[in-house]
């Protein structure tokens, strides 16, 4: 018996090696397993077996039952993995078909560089103010020791809407607003729109700018360089430097100008900067006394800086764009390059 | 302002080159915007002799001419008809690149070789003020005295640089060859060489000859001199050559030094024919009203009682400090002069100057701010150099009348004060040495600055004044390495974007996330875009600019519709027929015209779409919407550019509008040449501002599973699918989950004006499971009231 035992082993595990379809499977189950199997047959003659070699042949049935049914359900595991395979293998879609809803759409370049300058300066303590475009002549001018009739004001061609009324040459007017309201020490900066009677590729007569005003007890011409350059290597990436040159605007003295090392060639001279290194691109110094006292600000004990700078031209920098009015066109094949 | 690099050097010894100097006065605060070199155009032309001049065997109009160089020889054609053997003449050669452009190479002219050109004035950059010949139409004939062979530039003396600088408004002083020389001083910290003052007078006193009456505030200063016997003839060549380089035409030799005193001084001077004046009284005045005056540039001007005049007792003779008159200008019978030096008002120099449109170097000057002293050092340099050039006798003392004399300013601070605004240390001996180089008289002791500022140095008045003097000449390049940390002894401020910025940022976001691209437009707008849009309301009245570029920006728009429809129309103009696009800005809304005080803003962000329909578009509307924290409900909008049957307005209970949008009205597409199902919407950001945050109060979450029934009822055209939700919601009562419309069905079978709308309906008790009895019966209660209230039946 115990023979015919491992005969039936090594016949089962010969014929289902050879089983290669699901329903074969089935029909070597009955045959071995099923009521009239092969195995069963063989059980039946176990009451002809010794009673004590019956531990020992009743192990080995086991043993082979046990053997024949792990085969059985691996063998179904197998053909189950095989089925969900070929299944998968003929669900696929094409997923360079389009997606659906809207693909996103993009900010223009301006509000790009916006965020990142508004950004930068509110991480550096600088609150945001906003004041009004259409705006009197007392804050854009006269506030910021630019008096009527004075040769300064040919520094800017100004729209007029009345004798007193204007709109704004520069974001400057927000200081002197900013100046009646809040109490020192403060950190503003003022984003948005200015107007100026010109226009040609690199002149828009709308543009924009950022004022920034900082009013503090030991403000120096060391802390508007130590905070430009953090600014400016926010904007135009780590190795960026600066350089002042002398200048001269009303409400700040000393006046400079802000060079920064060319973006493109980052000092060596390119195209970009003709052959410079650097660009010209803020006017900043440290507020005029003048300017403190004319909108109630102790001069002896504050002292503040300022700058401002025009945003446009920030944007044309950093994408490359040569004329300023393709800014302003908002053709969709020049906004969708910013996605 | 244009000063030359020779004339500088009459006052400072300049041991650097031309463009050295340039740079440094550039990082002073006196940009130099551009060199001009003299002789720029003149390389490659020399001094030639015609030797022989021969027919052109096949052109009747040309001659074949040889050409001595000195030791070398050229053959040139030429057309010139002024030309004669011997005649000495410029010769550009190959290589050359003359003044007016033209590039010379060797060519053939009809078969025969030219190896160059014969030039004439204008090629070479001049004319008959700076050599005799130049301006004549022709070959310039050169004196037979010049080398042949030389250079062109070398015999003409065309060596000089000429600096073209921009001298800032708080800089006066150096619209002048001298303010330049002494920042010069400064920054090689040289002597600066006091021009010659001196002067031989002759005979009688001015003052017995003539009188002035200073009759207007506008003139603080006065002076006139008298120069009789005067022989008006032409200057002689260095004056012609100077006044050349900085680009003013020779006239006479009053004039002419006029002019040089002008730009050497500063100080803008006026001569008189004596003999003109009637009465031998000069009156400084106001314009009478309506008062003319015929003047230099042959215009005539009315004028007012703002401009003000040098007259005589009969006329105005000059438009003070702008321009003279012809009745009493110099003229070849001209015997005797009266020299005006004075001090005129800038604001009343500047308001003329502009009223009339005439902007000459004089009134530059006065607009700009002329000192006190100026007057007197001009009066003093134009005689002296009058003398020089034996113009005429003139008459001892001069007249002067003034109303005051200003005191000498003295500013004192600490060194100390200087190093805090600066931020950087600068030494005491440093500070001290720099601003006696500026002129200014200064001692230190115990650190504390005595500064006595010199008369002409208006601008200075304080240690912020001084600070930037002295950063200014020490090197603003000492910033250049500074390594001071953010803010080092500041208090630490609280930074932050503003409420508008904020939820405008958010707005932006979900418009961009749902395919807007974001556009940029000018705020001004042509006067007639309401009529465009079929605006009726005061949008209308438009707040316009005084000064416009052009008619298409002249106004401030008073709504977001015609820049935003505009850049559509764009779009599809150029082939871009499927765009979405959002903008961010104002409008400006006149309380009342003319303004008379300032318009109120708004803040907007604009939409329009010609590739979304309605249903889309809405629901990129309300995903802005959404941003906030708004309870809000659609009705239809009113708003004159959008279809009345196909937009929305966005209302919270009161009936306030927020926002509004939809497809825009068929008149408004014709108008702008748009397809008529193109979209636009508006939401108003300064009025979201108040709901900008979302307030959540989260209710806990029932643990027993939600029941889902649906149901699709025919209802008449005109029911809206809000109404039937609302019903199917309080219906529910307090089991109501979601209800959503997932089919809108019409059809024949159904009839004309109805439609089957099916609703998706979840229900959930907090308590227990929903039985099955509950919800039939919750539903029978829905159908029966949509059936009460709108007419509804199970379809």
């Amino acid at each position: 018996m115990q023979e015919q035992l491992k005969q039936l082993k090594e016949q089962a595990m010969a014929e289902i090696s050879k089983v290669d379809e699901k329903a074969s499977l089935n029909e070597f189950r009955v045959k071995y397993l099923g009521k009239q199997g092969l195995l069963t047959q063989i059980l039946r003659g176990m009451r002809d077996v010794p009673a004590e070699q019956r531990p020992v042949v009743g192990a080995l049935v086991n043993e082979v039952r046990a053997l024949i049914e792990e085969q059985l359900s691996a063998k179904e595991a197998d053909f189950e993995k095989r089925e969900m395979e070929s299944e998968l293998a003929k669900n696929y879609i094409d997923i360079t078909e389009p997606a659906q809803g809207h693909e996103r759409g993009a900010l223009h370049p301006l509000s790009k560089v916006f965020e990142l300058l508004i950004d930068s300066c509110v991480n550096m303590g600088f609150k945001v103010v906003e004041g009004p475009e259409v705006e009197l002549d007392y804050y854009n001018f006269e506030a910021l020791n630019i008096p009527k009739n004075h040769p300064s004001r040919d520094m800017q061609d100004t729209f007029f809407i009345t004798d007193n009324i204007l709109l704004r040459s520069q974001t400057s007017s927000v200081q002197a607003r900013t100046m009646e309201v809040m109490k020192p020490p403060f950190k503003i900066i003022s984003p948005g729109r200015v107007y100026r009677n010109d226009s040609d590729a690199t002149h828009s007569p709308v543009f924009h700018q950022m004022e920034g005003l900082v009013i503090d007890e030991n403000i120096s011409m060391a802390d508007l360089k130590a905070m430009l350059i953090v600014l400016m290597r926010k904007t135009f990436g780590e190795q960026t430097q600066i350089r002042f040159r002398p200048s001269f605007f009303p409400f700040t003295e000393p006046s400079v100008e802000v060079d920064v090392t060319c973006p493109s060639c980052h000092g060596e001279g390119c195209r970009l900067c003709k052959g410079t290194g650097f660009m010209e691109l803020l006017g900043a110094g440290i507020v005029n006394p003048k300017v403190l006292e004319a909108n109630g600000i102790d001069s002896k004990k504050y002292r503040g800086f300022a700058f401002g700078f025009g945003v446009d031209r920030v944007a044309m920098v950093k994408n490359g764009i040569a004329d300023i009015r393709s800014m302003f066109k908002n053709d969709i094949r020049f906004l969708k390059q910013m996605k | 302002m244009k000063v030359t690099y020779n004339w500088l050097k009459d006052f400072v010894d300049i041991e650097e080159s031309p463009e050295k100097l340039a740079q440094r006065l550039t990082n002073a605060g006196f940009e130099v915007e551009e060199m001009i070199y003299q002789n720029q155009h003149l390389h490659h032309v020399k001094v030639g002799k015609i030797e022989k001049i021969e027919k052109h065997p096949d052109a009747d109009k040309l001659q074949i001419c040889q050409v001595s160089l000195g030791g070398e020889h050229v053959q040139i054609i030429t057309a010139a008809t002024n030309i004669f053997e011997g005649a000495v003449v410029p010769v550009s050669l190959p290589g050359a690149d003359l003044a007016n452009g033209v590039k010379i190479q060797k060519s053939k002219l009809r078969g025969v070789e030219s190896d160059g050109m014969f030039c004439s004035g204008e090629e070479l950059g001049i004319d008959d003020s700076y050599i005799e010949g130049a301006s004549v139409n022709g070959i310039l004939i050169l004196p037979k005295e010049f080398k042949i062979g030389e250079d062109i530039d070398v015999v003409l003396g065309l060596n000089d640089v000429i600096f073209d600088i921009n001298i800032t408004p708080n800089r006066p002083d150096c619209m002048s060859v001298i303010g330049i020389a002494r920042e010069v001083c400064a920054i090689y910290g040289k002597p600066f060489k006091q021009p010659n003052f001196k002067y031989i007078t002759v005979g009688d006193r001015a003052s017995d000859h003539i009188a002035v009456e200073r009759k207007s505030k506008s003139c603080s200063r006065y002076m006139a001199a008298v120069v009789k016997n005067v022989k008006i003839k032409k200057s002689p060549e260095w004056l012609r050559r100077r006044l050349f380089a900085v680009g003013i035409k020779s006239i006479n030799n009053v004039v002419d030094l006029t002019n040089y005193v002008l730009v050497e001084m500063g100080q803008p001077l006026h001569a008189f024919d004596k003999n003109m004046i009637e009465g031998s009284t000069i009156i400084v005045r106001d314009a009478y009203d309506g008062e003319k005056i015929s003047v230099l540039n042959h215009n005539t001007y009315t004028l007012s009682p703002s401009d003000l005049v040098i007259a005589d007792k009969q006329k105005a003779m000059v438009i003070a400090g702008v321009i003279g008159g012809t009745n009493s200008c110099i003229t070849d019978q001209t015997s005797s002069v009266v020299i005006e030096a004075a001090v005129f008002d800038l604001k009343s120099i500047r308001l003329t100057s502009r009223k009339i449109g005439v902007r000459t170097d004089s009134s530059a000057r006065y607009e700009k701010g002329v000192y006190f002293g100026s007057a007197e050092q001009g009066m003093k340099r134009m005689l002296s150099l009058m003398c020089e050039l034996e113009v005429g006798d003139i008459m001892g003392g001069i007249v002067d009348k003034f109303d005051y004399n200003p005191l000498e300013k003295v500013v004192t601070c600490s060194c100390k004060e200087i190093d805090e605004i600066l931020g950087v240390k600068i030494a005491q001996n440093d500070i001290q040495r720099i601003l006696n180089g500026l002129g200014i008289d200064c001692k230190i002791e115990g650190g504390m600055i005595t500064a006595k500022i010199p008369a002409y140095r208006e601008d200075l008045e304080n240690a912020y004044d001084l600070a930037e003097e002295v950063i200014r000449i020490y090197g603003y390049d000492v910033y250049d390495n500074l390594s001071t940390s953010l803010f080092e002894k500041s208090k630490v401020t609280e930074g932050g974007l503003d409420d508008k910025t904020a939820l405008e940022r958010r707005i932006k976001n979900a418009l961009m996330y749902n395919g807007f691209f974001e556009a940029l437009n000018y705020s001004l707008c042509p006067p007639d875009i309401c009529e465009k849009l079929n605006i009726q309301d005061n949008r209308r009245f438009m707040v316009k600019i005084a000064n416009p570029i052009g008619e298409d920006i002249s106004c401030l728009r008073t709504t977001m519709a015609h820049s935003m429809l505009s850049s559509l129309a764009y779009n599809m103009s150029v082939g871009n027929k499927q765009v979405n696009l959002f903008e961010s800005g104002r409008t400006y809304a006149p309380k009342s015209l003319p303004l008379a005080e300032l318009p109120s803003e708004t803040n907007w962000v604009s939409m329009g779409s010609t590739a979304m329909d309605f249903a889309e578009f809405k629901a990129c509307v309300l995903s802005a919407i959404e941003e906030t924290g708004l309870r809000y409900h659609l009705v239809r909008s009113q708003e004159g550019f959008l279809h009345p049957g196909v937009s929305a307005d966005v209302v919270d209970e009161s009936g306030n509008v927020y926002a509004s949008f939809g497809q825009i009205h068929p008149l408004v597409a014709k108008n702008y040449e748009l397809p008529k199902t193109t979209m636009y919407g508006e939401i108003n950001l300064d009025k979201l501002i108040p709901y900008k945050d979302k307030k959540f109060v989260v209710k806990p979450v029932s643990k027993f599973p939600i029941v889902e029934r649906d149901l699709a009822v025919v209802v008449k055209e005109e029911i809206s699918n809000a109404d039937l939700m609302a019903a199917i919601k309080s219906a529910c009562g307090k089991i109501f989950y979601d209800v959503k419309l997932f089919d809108i069905y019409r059809s024949q079978a159904l009839g004309a004006g109805l439609k089957s709308m099916a609703y998706n309906i979840k229900l959930a008790d907090e308590n227990k499971t929903l039985t099955d009895e509950e919800v039939t019966e919750v539903i029978g209660k829905v159908l029966k009231a949509l059936k009460f209230r709108y007419g509804a039946s199970l379809r």
